[in-house]
């Protein structure tokens, strides 16, 4: 599980859907949680929380140009690649951080990712879940 | 409504510490207490039973009171109506079944209700047994049986399951769920397992020194809900399998079987039959009818 503690940046709700923005060490991140209007309201702006998301739903990209709908994306250095037959673990820095991704190793030859290199790593809203740190 | 109000002090092992406890039940819940041993679990049950005289407090239930320091009433154990299943089954060994559960009857006319309870727990056949002759699960659901005949106003069940194995467990989970459900006795249940706990209480009180220290859903309580993820279940670690870079492990949840995928790092401190907490968020499952 790759997890980065952040602060509440913004809160954008609907009856029943939030859109939360989440502030780490300067990068927006967002996740969206089925809470809305019509519910308590779970996330104020400032409240620490704790991002989470998996492994296998974080995607990497080089050169990567256009339009793309993915809000969370953000640069890392390639630390490690470990690769299997089928799946292949990379694992990156990000701002003191480790991130790691797990993709097809077909995708790690095709991209040709070596060690020390920069990346893009994305992850759709809806695969980051938020988890509240105790006050 | 059951109001247990009490204190009493106690020497434990790790020296002497007084239970002060204030707990309400509301309605006919079924309510969970949880705590390490020797944190007074079994003590609170012996007083609310009768069997212990606090040494000071109040407990009533719905508009009698049970016991009141102040007023000097302690009624017997016999008077409060109260139903007590232990681990242990304590089944008369030379009556069948029936003839146990006939003997539990405090009003004759309720002898039909004997088959219905036979039904609900899956021992039609079994009727004319003795209790030597079954297994260890099929005595414990004749002792749960025959506690809900006595109509108790309150059912007190001390870890009874916690001598089962784990599929016999889910299914008497499933039969006590179906029998307060059916009679909405209220009851106090004593237990260290967190699925019991989730799949049967309504509330959970955590017990630490002979302290409440804690109190709410079970999912409030044990931090599950600080969770955002909106499809959550708790289950138990069947296998976990080794592939390229990450584990596959399958879990049981309820009468299903799931697989999730980990990672090494994750999956490292786990072992089969660890109790997990599986989440996902509401955006990923695909919901079809069938």
């Amino acid at each position: 599980m790759n997890k980065l503690k952040g602060n509440i940046s913004g809160v954008q709700s609907s009856d029943n859907i939030s859109i939360i923005n989440v502030d780490v060490n300067g990068d927006e991140f967002s996740s969206i949680v089925l809470e809305g209007k019509k519910g308590p309201s779970n996330y104020k702006i400032d409240d620490n929380v704790t991002i989470l998301f998996k492994e296998t739903e974080v995607g990497l990209a080089k050169e990567l140009t256009g339009l793309i709908s993915l809000r969370n994306r953000f640069k890392g250095v390639i630390k490690r690649i470990d690769k299997g037959p089928i799946l292949a673990r990379v694992i990156m820095t990000y701002r003191g951080n480790t991130i790691e991704s797990i993709i097809s190793s077909r995708s790690v030859t095709h991209m040709k990712l070596k060690e020390k290199e920069e990346v893009e790593w994305l992850v759709k809203t809806n695969e980051v879940t938020l988890m509240k740190n105790p006050a | 409504m059951i109001k247990i109000k009490v204190k009493k002090a106690l020497v434990s092992s790790r020296g002497p510490f007084q239970i002060n406890i204030d707990m309400n039940i509301p309605g006919k819940d079924l309510v969970t207490l949880f705590g390490p041993s020797g944190s007074g679990k079994t003590t609170i049950l012996r007083m609310i039973a009768g069997l212990t005289v606090p040494d000071e407090g109040l407990i009533t239930v719905d508009d009698e009171v049970w016991f009141d320091s102040d007023k000097k009433i302690n009624r017997s154990v016999q008077e409060r109506q109260i139903s007590v299943v232990f681990q242990d089954y304590n089944l008369f060994p030379n009556m069948t079944v029936r003839e146990n559960l006939r003997y539990a009857l405090q009003d004759k006319k309720d002898e039909g209700l004997i088959n219905e309870f036979l039904e609900i727990v899956h021992l039609s056949g079994l009727a004319d047994r003795l209790p030597a002759t079954l297994s260890g699960g099929q005595q414990q659901r004749v002792a749960l049986i025959r506690a809900f005949l006595r109509r108790p106003k309150l059912f007190l069940l001390d870890e009874p399951l916690s001598a089962l194995d784990f599929e016999m467990r889910l299914k008497l989970q499933d039969e006590i769920q179906a029998l307060h459900e059916r009679f909405m006795i209220p009851t106090v249940f004593v237990t260290h397992d967190l699925g019991e706990i989730f799949k049967l209480s309504q509330r959970i009180f955590v017990l630490e020194e002979g302290k409440i220290s804690r109190s709410g859903k079970p999912g409030e309580v044990f931090g599950e809900d600080m969770l955002s993820g909106k499809f959550k279940f708790v289950g138990n670690i069947l296998t976990l399998e080794k592939e390229d870079f990450i584990y596959i492990v399958t879990v049981q949840i309820g009468n299903n079987i799931t697989k999730v995928v980990a990672t090494e790092d994750e999956a490292r401190d786990w072992r089969v039959g660890d109790r997990v907490l599986v989440s996902a968020k509401a955006f990923n499952p695909i919901i079809m009818k069938v």
